[in-house]
């Protein structure tokens, strides 16, 4: 894992006595690392049964013995009304052993915050001597002389008197500085259940810009996780109210786990030069000299607003990641593998967020693989075939929060292509008959070197439903067939329907060449077709044949129904007709005048067709 | 006039020639892409690398079932340890083709090696073999629709009933019977599967923490009765019990 933060080195520039504290180390380093190989060519000692416990390093005892002493103070001594001073009360001894008293006697017109307490182990010549101190926040309501009474305490059951302290307090300022304090730098306020988030406790510097150590560091308030495995400590400059100070500043990660408003305040010893983890100087800074004076340091509270995780939108393979993250493209340690054959995915995230506490994905359970997930921090896979059915390794479910956008995020691993070969079977069994001679190998063909017979497809015809309504199209023909059959039959016995039939289509297409010839003026023509279709519409009702038919057989067919005029028409119709054969024709009728009739009588003869 | 209605016309057959063409192009290339899928399966065989042989037979298979195709399929996959696929890819060979010799041949020796049964088929079932499946329904048609052309044409066309006439419908008809019987033999063939996965659990329930029956050995056939979920129940020769969808392989896929 990569993470994306990282911090500017400068150069140190050192105190004297920080510049020989740090060539002494650099000498113990040296000497360690070398020891090794000097001793490497030389023989091992044979060493008695527990005999090793005498190469094991004498640590300095724990002093138990001295009598307890207790110290109580007011810091500052002198204060203005309503100013923050602390009421501070040290005993050596340990932090359980003291039966404290809380409240401790209290003044009148001294209002006294919760408790805060800590222990630090000191070094008091050769030995260990623990010390436990108890913190009051104090701020006076009037001004006067106000005095803690001294007051016993019971220490391992052994009463320990602790001084009286006396506070002097002021309209105005003392002009004293005000109490010394811890810092807290949050890096975020507003943040998720179990998004963690960077805290940082800050030393600003004593009198004369030195600047001390923190001890014994703790961050006090219910729902906060902190993890001192990431605890970073350096000294850089640092802003304070509005000025630029190197500082001692520890910076740690811290998870929310309860959701809701939090406070957080942090609580430390000043410990002057005693650093207990690597640090980082970043800037100009010089350390306090001399032995350090161990001093409990609270903070002001800071409230954290938690919100709890949206349950809506969750995806698959959660595992608790809140932040920004991505994945490189995951690898394969091999694309092809036999059946049991372990294989290596390797899977590569960054992020933005915090990835000191980042869960890798949860290893799935799947029926073809046997999915080991590497512990963490690793984020790798091993992933082992259990049969050779798979074309692709499973899919990893694994998904994020991002806490700007507020929403869940899948960042699943896809499934990678990768072949996997089983055992073969045999291609080959010898057989033997009953008698048990053997008999000729039973064998697998030989690949076929072609297709073969096709077929569109391995699903019968019988299944489609385009096949059934084929088979509707002989049924469709013979229906056909037999409509057409009794059509014939009914014309057949009905010769009349036959007749009408055809002398209507003859009778449109004569009429149609009436009108031609009416338009084109040609009243030869426009008689002839006249009276060939007032033939053929009186031809069924005889029946005859048209051509045999002459004008006194229409006239005959037409009296009684047709006016005096039709009759007119008809008679002037066939007398031009025959005209036209005579050796003298007469004169050619008017047109315009004979083309009326002779139209009202053809579609009144077409009506009885 | 006369100029437009060849024009009409022309663009009929434009339009009709373009379809035809376009429905030829189709079909001309997705067997173009099986014949490549085809020798490029060969290849792989002949190379050793059964796996991506199979793959490709499979590729080729589903662009267009083919006898031979499935044949070389059901050999790779037996070469890679997968009794079960290949006895269906073998099985799907002769539904193709009934007279697949190799695909005969090798379903004998797949099953003395593997231990396991050829189905149990019906005697309208094992009819239905005699010929490919689309065969039959083909036959049916013709067969009815002729005997029922002998009887009615001759009537319409009035064409005196020959004796021959008779006796070839009584024959198509005779026929049509007989291959109802087949068809109905190959309607029933397709619920006839094979399990695909070694040692697949035949289960009581069809769900995952099912009670297990037995465990069926892979290219063991079975017949599906019902589907639920993704579980299909099947009745093996041992019992019925319900399988894994992805675990059982039908003759005819659905």
């Amino acid at each position: 894992m990569q993470n994306g933060s990282h911090f500017p080195d400068f150069t140190p520039r050192l105190s004297r006595a920080w510049r020989m504290a740090k060539r002494a180390r650099r000498l113990l380093i040296s000497c360690g690392l070398l020891a090794p190989l000097a001793l490497a060519a030389q023989t091992p000692p044979h060493l008695p049964p527990g005999g090793l416990i005498q190469l094991q390093v004498q640590q300095p005892a724990v002093d138990i013995t001295s009598p307890v002493t207790a110290t109580a103070s007011f810091d500052p001594p002198v204060a203005g009304v309503g100013q923050k001073i602390f009421y501070r009360v040290s005993v050596d001894a340990t932090e359980s052993s003291v039966d404290w008293p809380d409240p401790p006697p209290v003044p009148a017109g001294l209002k006294f915050g919760p408790k805060t307490s800590g222990q630090l182990t000191q070094m008091q010549g050769n030995r260990f001597r623990p010390l436990a101190a108890f913190v009051y926040e104090v701020q006076p309501a009037t001004t006067g002389h106000f005095s803690v009474p001294g007051f016993p305490v019971m220490v391992s059951g052994t009463a320990v008197d602790v001084p009286a302290a006396s506070l002097d307090v002021t309209t105005t300022d003392s002009g004293l500085p005000p109490p010394r304090q811890l810092r807290l730098d949050l890096s975020k306020t507003n943040v998720y259940l179990g998004e963690p988030f960077r805290l940082r406790v800050i030393l600003p510097p004593g009198p004369n810009r030195q600047i001390e150590a923190v001890r014994e560091i703790e961050l006090n308030g219910d729902g906060l996780m902190t993890d001192k495995t990431a605890l970073q400590q350096a000294i850089e400059p640092v802003n304070l109210d509005g000025e630029l100070k190197p500082a001692f500043v520890a910076e740690m990660i811290v998870t929310p786990i309860a959701a809701g408003p939090q406070r957080v305040w942090a609580q430390g010893f000043t410990a002057g030069t005693e650093f207990t983890a690597p640090f980082v100087i970043r800037g100009q800074a010089s350390l306090a000299a001399g032995p350090p004076k161990y001093v409990l340091l609270v903070s002001d509270p800071v409230e954290i607003r938690v919100r709890p995780l949206p349950v809506a939108g969750e995806l698959p393979g959660f595992t608790g990641a809140i932040g920004k993250f991505f994945a490189d493209p995951p690898r394969l340690s091999a694309n092809r593998v036999q059946v049991g054959e372990p294989v290596r995915l390797t899977l590569t995230f960054h992020g933005e967020g915090e990835l000191t506490r980042f869960v890798p994905p949860l290893a799935p359970r799947s029926r073809d693989w046997q999915i080991i997930a590497d512990p963490p921090p690793a984020t790798s896979f091993t992933l082992v075939p259990l049969a050779d059915d798979s074309h692709e390794t499973p899919a990893i479910p694994f998904s994020y929060f991002d806490p700007e956008t507020g929403k869940y995020v899948d960042l699943t691993i896809p499934p990678l292509p990768i072949t996997i070969v089983g055992e073969g079977l045999p291609a080959t069994v010898a057989t033997a008959d009953d008698e048990g001679a053997a008999q000729p190998p039973l064998k697998l063909s030989a690949p076929a070197p072609r297709p073969g017979k096709i077929a569109g497809s391995l699903k019968p015809l019988q299944l489609r439903p385009w096949f059934i309504g084929l088979q509707l199209a002989p049924v469709v023909g013979f229906v056909a067939l037999w409509l057409w059959d009794r059509r014939r039959r009914y014309l057949e016995a009905h010769p009349e329907n036959v007749r009408r039939a055809r002398a209507r289509r003859a009778l449109r297409r004569e009429r149609k060449e009436l009108q031609k010839a009416a338009a084109a003026g040609d009243t030869a023509a426009f008689v002839r077709h006249a009276a060939r279709a007032l033939t053929i519409a009186v031809a069924p009702h005889f029946p005859a044949d048209p051509q045999a038919l002459v004008g006194g057989d229409v006239l005959a067919q037409v009296t009684g129904a047709a006016t005096p005029n039709h009759l007119a028409t008809i008679r002037a119709v066939f007398q031009a007709a025959d005209g036209q054969f005579a050796t003298h024709p007469p004169l050619a009728p008017d047109l315009p005048a004979l083309r009326p009739g002779v139209e009202t009588l053809l579609q009144q003869l077409e009506e009885k067709l | 006039m006369n100029s437009f209605c060849l024009r009409l016309k022309f663009r009929h057959w434009l339009g009709a020639g373009l379809a035809i063409a376009t429905v030829l192009a189709g079909l001309i290339s997705g067997r173009a892409a099986a014949n490549d899928a085809f020798a490029r399966g060969l290849e792989f065989s002949r190379a050793g690398e059964f796996p991506e042989a199979a793959a490709a037979f499979r590729e080729s298979a589903n662009a267009q079932p083919a006898a031979g195709t499935l044949v070389n399929l059901g050999l790779a996959e037996w070469q890679c340890g997968h009794a079960g696929p290949a006895i269906l890819a073998w099985e799907q060979a002769r539904w193709i083709d009934p007279y697949e010799q190799r695909a005969a041949a090798n379903l004998n020796f797949a099953r003395q090696v593997a231990q396991v049964d050829a189905p149990s088929l019906k005697w309208y079932e094992a009819v239905s073999t005699w010929l490919p499946p689309n065969a039959w329904v083909w036959l049916a048609g013709l067969a009815l629709w002729l005997a029922v052309g002998l009887l009615v044409l001759p009537g319409i066309f009035r064409r005196p009933r020959a004796g021959w006439h008779r006796l070839l419908a009584a024959l198509a008809f005779g026929i049509f019977l007989f291959s109802l019987t087949a068809n109905s033999g190959v309607v029933s063939r397709t619920q006839i599967g094979f399990v695909v996965k070694k040692n697949a659990a035949l289960r009581l329930t069809p769900t995952r923490e099912g009670e297990v029956i037995t465990a069926v050995a892979a290219g063991e056939p079975a017949r599906r009765l019902r589907t639920r979920g993704n579980y299909v129940f099947v009745r093996t020769l041992g019992g019925a019990g319900w399988l894994e969808r992805d675990e059982f392989g039908l003759i005819c896929p659905r």
